[in-house]
């Protein structure tokens, strides 16, 4: 169980030298094919040779790199399909790019392969609880995009303990996922605190979640949103185990795209800032065709309704009326929030809009 | 045909063949720089650097049990790893060897009882997954088994057992005094050993090897230690944790456990094998030279069966090794795990898991140096 992400990663690495040809060769087969085919959409609409969105709309499908066991965010549910948060943001851009929110193929990621799957070509978009830092911007071949939850790093303990802060921890042992800023995060603050700490990184949460029962550690890290929803899985969970109060990192929680390839990055963005420019608007799924005859040219424009005669490309390689699918299809912010989030226990918060005092700032569709 | 007539070269048998082997060279050698060349070619389109300056990065994470800050650069997280890799696997050499040993003897033995449980033994756990065994050895020994740290297995205070680890006393002290105590007490046994034989040869009289040598080692050792500085530590629970003596944090015990059960069994089978192996009529001359069993094993049948035994038993110790990758399994630090963490954290891939490929293939050459240079010092001498 724990050793295949490995091999998988390693064979990705060969795998990408082995596909280099091909998919060298090929990105610019299809990017010929596709400017033949519909030339005179293509000649008029793509400026850079963005390859992603190509083949995206070739394939009538967007593959997209998520979990399937974070609750809140990505579950495998027992009839096979996936619900949560950032499946959600997935099907956010099938419905933007492609006008159906089900046109997404979900990839279960570890977290050690992530990468490695985006770079290789085996998802076309990683929404799967990633940190934004600037290493992994630099190093990991990824672009990072708007993120779509500020969440932070927090510690769980049995209720029965008597940890009420970390002040309380010291000389204990923390677990946490591996691979992760996580692990970094934990040994800095708990130096920072000038206490000591003993971490222990697993490869999956069944893992830790063994070890955290059985009292192998004392603590749990990781980031507040993740261990609310994990919580949610332990017998009893909001009764036996409880998350520090104070969080003790920014996680800025975002989609990435592979680097060079500012096109596809565009359509991303600006899928996710639709279904939070929607909620702005006081736009939901179900008020969405009301909201077509609005007196209020932006929000007419925003949903791609003819103004005066003209509806608004703004030149994004996405369709004329992409925000209009995002929101029938998928929801605004707030809902994708309510549905998924608001369950695990957690308010709004930073994940509120600007108006409100939080972090949601959709640039101006115009 | 004329005999005098220079065969063409391209029937030239001699030629062919060159020119055979030349070209399958040359297409091994394109297809190799074919791959090479789209790895860079494709890394670089990507933007995946390739080059080895994440070696001299800061790691970005801690590693379990260990002093290792997470600003230090990622080769020192490595050195760290190799030296987590070599404590399982050395402990392991060891302990698989002896238990290898006993096993396959007991295979052999002539006790129902001792032979059914080593056979019974032997083909269930040659059979499973190691993979298995490791995860089991956690999750089910270790973190079903041992109890939590507030109700601690606490044998007077030697052998403290929790979900914290496995701690016992340990020798407190400068590493260096406790290597020249080793090395001086091996020394003094080694001494006493051959003056004894010497006596026993001149006097005619009984050498008594084994107390003699081993009151003089006890004696060297305790000696030298008490100079050194060297003291014992017995482990003791303070709060959350377990402080002195030496704790074997839960993951490297499961790990051990796991690799020497394994291995022990697949040892047994050679020591089996070697010791069958060994002409009969050995051992029947031995009895006739009324050698009792231990006399018989250990001058007649072990000389014999280990120089069968050592070419089989070097592959055990490198498989062994490379087993200890499967650490990662259950969050041991070991080498891959370093790599591994180093790659989720930061570092690029294919050169992270170059380099952890090199540094595998040379502690698998050293063993196999080793090894060879052992087969050598047993191999018949040729008459």
């Amino acid at each position: 169980m724990g050793r295949s992400p490995k091999l998988l990663a390693l064979g990705a690495a060969f795998a990408l030298a082995l596909s280099a040809c091909a998919s060298g060769g090929s990105s610019a087969a299809d990017s010929d094919s596709g400017s033949d085919e519909e030339n005179n959409n293509s000649e008029s609409t793509s400026t850079s040779g963005g390859s992603v969105l190509a083949d995206v709309i070739a394939n009538d499908v967007v593959t997209c790199g998520t979990r399937d066991a974070l609750p809140g965010f990505a579950v495998l549910q027992a009839d096979g399909t996936h619900e949560g948060f950032d499946n959600d943001f997935c099907r956010a851009i099938a419905a933007a790019v492609l006008g159906d929110a089900e046109k997404v193929e979900f990839k279960d990621l570890e977290t050690d392969d992530r990468f490695t799957a985006l770079q290789s070509g085996e998802v076309d978009v990683l929404v799967r609880n990633t940190t934004w830092t600037a290493s992994r911007d630099g190093s990991e071949g990824a672009t990072f995009l708007a993120p779509n939850f500020y969440d932070g790093q927090g510690m769980m303990v049995a209720v029965e303990s008597n940890f009420n802060s970390l002040e309380d921890m010291d000389g204990t042992t923390v677990c946490v996922a591996s691979g992760t800023t996580t692990e970094g995060n934990v040994s800095s603050e708990f130096e920072r605190l000038g206490l000591t700490v003993d971490v222990l990184s697993f490869e999956n949460t069944d893992l830790i979640q063994e070890a955290f029962q059985a009292g192998r550690c004392d603590g749990w890290s990781s980031d507040v949103s993740q261990l609310a929803g994990l919580r949610t899985s332990f017998l009893n969970g909001e009764d036996s185990l409880k998350i520090l109060p104070g969080v003790f990192s920014k996680e800025p929680l975002a989609p990435a795209v592979r680097d060079g390839d500012s096109e596809w990055a565009q359509v991303v963005n600006w899928a996710v800032f639709a279904t939070i420019q929607a909620e702005e608007f006081g736009i939901d799924s179900s008020n969405v065709d009301g909201m077509l005859e609005s007196d209020n040219p932006l929000i007419q424009t925003f949903l791609g309704v003819e103004v005066d005669g003209t509806a608004l490309d703004p030149g994004l390689g996405l369709p004329v009326d992409a925000n209009y699918q995002v929101v029938k299809q998928v929801g605004n912010y707030g809902e994708i929030y309510e549905q998924h989030i608001k369950p695990l226990g957690l308010e709004r918060g930073q994940n509120s809009q600007w108006q409100d005092g939080g972090l949601l700032y959709a640039p101006p569709y115009r | 045909m004329n005999s005098s007539e220079k065969t063409p070269f391209w029937r030239n048998v001699a030629v062919l063949r060159w020119a055979f082997q030349l070209a399958i060279v040359a297409v091994v050698g394109v297809i190799i720089a074919i791959l090479v060349n789209n790895l860079l070619v494709n890394s670089s389109s990507q933007g995946i650097p390739l080059g080895f300056g994440f070696l001299s990065q800061p790691a970005s994470f801690p590693i379990t049990a260990n002093d290792f800050r997470d600003t230090q650069p990622v080769w020192q997280a490595m050195y760290e790893g190799v030296l987590n890799t070599l404590r399982v696997v050395l402990v392991g050499f060891v302990l698989a060897t002896v238990f290898g040993v006993l096993i396959g003897l007991g295979r052999l033995s002539g006790n129902w009882l001792i032979r059914t449980i080593s056979t019974v033994y032997i083909e269930i756990v040659r059979n499973v997954p190691l993979l298995l065994i490791v995860i089991f050895a956690y999750l089910g020994l270790v973190l079903e088994v041992f109890p939590r740290i507030e109700d601690s297995w606490d044998l007077a205070g030697t052998i403290i057992v929790n979900g914290r680890g496995f701690s016992i006393p340990w020798i407190t002290g400068p590493f260096v005094g406790l290597l020249a105590a080793v090395v001086l007490s091996i020394a003094a046994g080694l001494a006493v050993r051959r003056w004894r034989l010497r006596v026993a040869e001149s006097k005619d009289e009984s050498a008594y090897v084994v107390p003699w040598m081993a009151a003089a080692m006890v004696a060297v050792l305790f000696w030298v230690g008490f100079f050194a500085g060297l003291g014992f530590s017995s482990p003791s629970i303070d709060g959350r944790n377990v402080v002195g003596g030496m704790t074997m944090q839960p993951e490297y015990f499961a790990l051990l456990f796991a690799l020497v059960t394994y291995t022990a069994s697949h040892i047994a089978e050679i020591v089996r094998g070697s010791v069958q192996s060994v002409a009969k009529g050995q051992v029947e001359a031995s009895q006739a030279m009324a050698l009792n069993g231990w006399q018989r094993m250990r001058y007649v049948i072990f000389p014999q069966a280990l120089r069968v035994a050592i070419p089989p038993l070097g592959n055990q110790y490198l498989n062994l090794m490379k087993n200890s990758s499967l650490g990662f399994a259950v969050s041991y630090f070991e080498l891959t795990k370093v790599v591994t963490t180093s790659v989720g954290t930061r570092s690029p891939a294919v050169p992270a898991f170059l380099v952890l490929m090199i540094i595998y293939l040379i502690m698998s050459l050293t063993i196999s140096a080793l090894v060879n240079i052992a087969n050598r010092k047993m191999e018949v001498v040729g008459r």
